[in-house]
């Protein structure tokens, strides 16, 4: 069953977040993984040498990143998620949490510009990263981006809850794939769940906000 | 201003299906849209009203409200699936950390009884989630436990336990005698209709038994509420279908006793007729926060929403049917039963519906299990009912050799869909993608296609008021209390608004979702358009008349000859008038600040007669599907590679949101015909697959192209001239696509969903007849 997507680049999100648990294992050793306390790897930036990690926890550690172009500190408890931090902590509600485990790709956002399910990350793991959110990807002054705007023009959403998963998902897709073909975007958005039925509209914007479909 | 109810001709239909009716309309109400009429918002391709913010993720949801010390509830649950609950003790998880209050909920709802695994006893309020989770952990609960029954089947069974309370037997129908067992019912009632069976006799028979699977409604907000109170009186954000029925319940709660209840809900993540009323959470949700004196926010997590969030009865039908020679049904024998686990309402199926068949024996059976309670579930009934029908008229079709299309043609009733059977026919190329020789040939991928006919009932009811408010400064409130809950409600309320007003739908603002505006209807059933879109043409009408009436007296033209029109105060007749006047120079002619109209969706009669509806062209809408599939016969894997589908519903207000909810209906349909089905542990009575990865829902690697025929019918029946589009589009899916693999396989596969399994045994089974 989920065999069937699993491949798919839409389920990069669990990749991802499985890559960096596996760091984070890699770096502490299990014992303390198994407590729930995260390494300050990311502070040195990736690939750096990883002997010396400090451990953090149990109480809240300090964490730094860039969060929507702007530089975000704050303490966390170590077992935060990153959806959690951005939810509960800095007010950013668009990614919604549906399933908490990996599954339907609501709460999807972009770290270092790749889609990854934000539930499934620790905040302690986007240290010194770059994440982006969708509150993140109109213009400051409120402009919608090429790809919500076709997201509007096609009625891509219905109850909305999934939308902002999915919009981070084709963004990301966008970007590593400027013109994704019909089977490259489902795939793209494989792993993000819409209820209400949108899929055929997100794919007509997708193509839209690729320049290879613009009809409305 | 007139308000007598006036009796009109008015014309209704579609392309060369046009009749005049000679109508009573409602007191103060204006003629319906219909044939012939033009308008310049109505009927346009408009975005929704509130993509920008969902776009953006500035749509707030309740699960995205927050207040000032909020507090997070949590529910304990059974782990039983058939307890009475001796005790709940909270003592030792009122000293946990964070916690400020518990419920204990033998108290609260004065129920002792846990008859389902996940049926909530208690609850508590935190400062955080984890510390409310590990408080669940410290409450003591003594439970007797009971021997449980959690599948439909074992439930019937001759001496299986008891599912209730009380002396409530298991298995209930109409007829069942006291101490006889479901089994001997049948048997006994086997042939009770002589008419039925006189009629049988001598035609071609055939007979079948399907099955469907438990369904949940898996939206993707969850059930919950975000609660505060002032005083006596309730802040209620909920994630609802009725924000009217939630105030209602809440107001009328004994543990809540609230003064006055508001209740929010400006956006809904999905409701698919499980959302009504407040519920346990709600009350729970509430009640916390009344004991806190804070804030409190209690949301269902995703597995709390599979097993008690309502779903979709399982079902299962012998069915058999009798067709004369002249290709005419002759009369249908249905026998079925299901289980809407431990809820009140029935299983429901609904097989006998829409073609005319002259006589109809049908029995049904409710069977009543330890699982999560059933709710309405987006045309209830139907999917599961229709499914079972429309695979016996492909098989009776195929029993007297005809096409099945033609079959159906010869045996439909409807003035609408009778219509549509050469539009869709000739959209899905029927005679050209039918499978010739399903099953034939030495390529193990087979194709084949099938089609099912859709109906639904509903023009909308009465009791929905709208606000209308032009701003001296040109401004345009449109406000209503109900929910729009991903339909695009919202926006057609704003266009018909729009349209009265000589404006575009970007030059009004939409409120919705609040029960301090006008009342509006629950999202159910298909009614909220229907029964909120003419109190809102109604009361922009009014409105415009007012402001004309200023134009008039300021300048002397006669308001009678006025309209607004694309942002001008123009001639009807099309003459020009002495000088031009913008819609913001009429407005500026208004004294006070506003011209508040409010108006009633118009009733025609009155008391115990009266209607919100009068005649139409057709008193339901219909609709035809057309799958196209493909079948691995190696894996037993199902394609579903097109659907076309044809539907009517009134006057298409907005044809893009329309679209949008039909291709929803559909892909539901895709998914309940191929992965939906509710798990049940027999042994220790849990649901084993509560997510979203075991629980399959339809991605999009496995959408097919969704075809969408819209006809517009001027239908009259209400000032709008529309019908409820919210449960048609997702009724026929499931049979079309288990008559388009029984037309590339040569075999039937009678159970949803259609697995990979069940594909390979129906070909094992039709390669052993042989
Ligand atoms: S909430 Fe993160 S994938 Fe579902
Ligand atoms: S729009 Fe409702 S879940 Fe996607």
């Amino acid at each position: 069953m989920p065999a069937d997507r699993d491949d798919s680049p839409g389920r990069e999100s669990n990749q991802n977040a499985a890559i960096s648990r596996r760091s984070f294992l890699k770096g502490t050793g299990l014992a303390v993984a198994a407590a729930g306390v995260a390494p300050g790897r990311a502070l040195a930036g990736p690939g750096s040498d990883q002997e010396e990690v400090p451990v953090f926890g149990p109480g809240p550690v300090p964490i730094r990143f860039e969060l929507n172009g702007e530089e975000v500190r704050v303490e966390v408890e170590p077992a935060t998620t990153l959806l959690d931090l951005l939810r509960d902590r800095l007010d950013l509600t668009g990614s919604k949490r549906v399933c908490d485990r990996g599954s339907c790709g609501a709460c999807t956002v972009q770290v270092n510009g790749r889609a990854v399910a934000s539930c499934s990350i620790l905040a302690v793991d986007v240290t010194g990263q770059k994440v982006r959110t969708i509150e993140g990807l109109s213009s400051a002054e409120g402009e919608l981006s090429p790809l919500q705007q076709a997201f509007v023009d096609h009625d891509a959403l219905q109850c909305g809850f999934c939308t902002p998963g999915m919009v981070m998902s084709c963004q990301a897709l966008l970007e590593r794939n400027p013109k994704p073909d019909r089977p490259a975007i489902a795939a793209g958005i494989a792993g993000n769940i819409c209820r209400c039925g949108t899929y055929q509209n997100v794919f007509e914007a997708v193509e839209q906000a690729s320049g290879q479909g613009g009809g409305k | 201003m007139s308000r007598d109810p006036q009796t009109i001709t008015i014309k209704v239909g579609f392309g060369d299906q046009v009749r005049e009716l000679v109508v009573t309309i409602g007191e103060g109400d204006i003629p319906p849209y219909q044939v012939g009429d033009r308008h310049d918002e109505v009927g346009q391709r408009r975005n929704r009203v509130d993509a920008v913010a969902k776009v953006t993720g500035r749509a707030r949801y309740t699960y995205d409200r927050k207040g000032a010390g909020m507090l997070y509830g949590k529910m304990l649950r059974s782990p039983h699936a058939n307890a009475n609950i001796r005790s709940v003790d909270l003592s030792k998880a009122l000293t946990m950390p964070g916690v400020k209050a518990a419920l204990d909920f033998v108290e609260v709802f004065k129920d002792r009884s846990a008859r389902y695994a996940g049926c909530s006893v208690a609850a508590v309020a935190a400062e955080t989630e984890a510390q409310a989770e590990a408080a669940l952990d410290a409450i003591v609960v003594d439970y007797q436990v009971l021997p449980f029954a959690v599948t439909t089947e074992a439930a019937m069974a001759e001496a299986a336990p008891q599912t209730g309370r009380g002396d409530d037997r298991n298995v209930s129908a109409r007829g069942l005698r006291d101490g006889e067992s479901a089994a001997d019912f049948l048997a006994r009632i086997a042939d009770q209709d002589q008419a039925v069976q006189e009629a049988m006799k001598g035609q071609t028979v055939v007979s079948g038994r399907f099955s469907t699977s438990v369904q949940t409604h898996s939206a993707l907000e969850t059930h919950g509420v975000v609660c505060d109170w002032d005083g006596d009186n309730l802040l209620c954000y909920c994630s609802t279908q009725g924000t009217f029925g939630v105030r209602r319940d809440a107001t009328a709660s004994p543990q809540l006793r609230a003064r006055n209840a508001r209740v929010v809900a400006e956006y809904v993540g999905g409701g698919f007729g499980a959302k009504f009323g407040l519920g346990r959470e709600g009350v729970a949700g509430a009640l916390l926060a009344k004991r806190a004196g804070r804030p409190v926010r209690l949301m269902l997590d995703r597995r709390e929403e599979h097993v008690d969030g309502g779903n979709r009865p399982d079902s299962f039908h012998d069915l058999s049917m009798a067709v004369g020679r002249d290709g005419k049904i002759v009369a249908l024998k249905a026998r079925n039963w299901g289980t809407p686990g431990n809820g009140s309402g029935g299983a429901g199926a609904r097989n006998q519906a829409y073609y005319a068949i002259p006589l109809v024996d049908k029995v049904e059976l409710n069977v009543r299990t330890n699982a999560g309670g059933a709710r309405a579930f987006r045309a209830p009934g139907y999917p599961q009912g229709i499914f079972a029908l429309e695979s016996l008229m492909d098989m009776a079709a195929d029993a007297i050799g005809l096409d099945p299309l033609e079959f159906r043609r010869r045996n439909d009733p409807h003035p609408i869909r009778i219509h549509e059977y050469d539009l869709g026919a000739e959209r899905a190329q029927w005679q050209k993608r039918r499978n010739r020789n399903p099953g034939a040939g030495s390529d193990p991928i087979k194709r084949g296609m099938g089609m099912a006919a859709t109906e639904w009932f509903n023009p909308g009811g009465g009791g929905a008021s709208c606000l209308v408010r032009i701003m001296r400064d040109g401004t345009v409130e449109v406000r209503n209390g109900a929910q729009d809950i991903g339909t695009g409600t919202r926006t057609v309320m704003g266009m018909v608004v729009a349209e009265e007003l000589g404006l575009r739908i970007d030059q009004v603002e939409t409120f919705i979702g609040d029960t301090r505006d006008p009342q509006g209807p629950g999202s159910g059933g298909s009614t909220t358009i229907g029964s909120l879109t003419p109190a809102a043409r109604l009361a922009g009408y009014r409105a415009a008349e007012q402001l004309l009436g200023l134009v008039a007296g300021q300048t002397g033209w006669k308001a009678e000859d006025l309209r607004l029109r694309g942002g001008m105060v123009v001639r009807k007749d099309g003459g020009r008038l002495p000088r031009e006047m913008s819609f913001a120079q009429a407005c500026a002619l208004i004294a006070d600040e506003a011209i508040e109209v409010t108006e009633k969706h118009p009733m025609v009669g009155s008391g115990r007669n009266a209607s919100a509806n009068y005649e139409g062209f057709a008193d339901t809408n219909s609709g035809l599907q057309f799958a196209e599939v493909e079948v691995d016969t190696e894996t037993g894997k199902v394609r579903v590679l097109r659907v076309v589908a044809v539907q009517d519903s009134g006057k298409y207000l907005n044809p893009k949101t329309a679209e949008s909810q039909i291709r929803g209906g559909v892909i539901q349909g895709v998914s309940y015909a191929l992965f939906e089905r509710r798990i049940m542990d027999r042994h220790q009575g849990h649901m084993l697959n509560a997510d979203l990865e075991n629980y399959r829902v339809v991605g999009a690697l496995e959408t097919p192209e969704i075809d969408v025929v819209l006809v517009d019918v001027a239908n009259g029946k209400n000032n709008t001239s529309v019908m409820g589009l919210g449960e048609p589009p997702t009724i026929a899916t499931a049979a079309a696509i288990a008559n388009a693999v029984a037309n590339a396989i040569g075999a039937r596969v009678t159970s949803l969903p259609i697995t990979p399994r069940k594909v390979l045994e129906a070909l094992a089974a039709k390669g052993r007849k042989r």
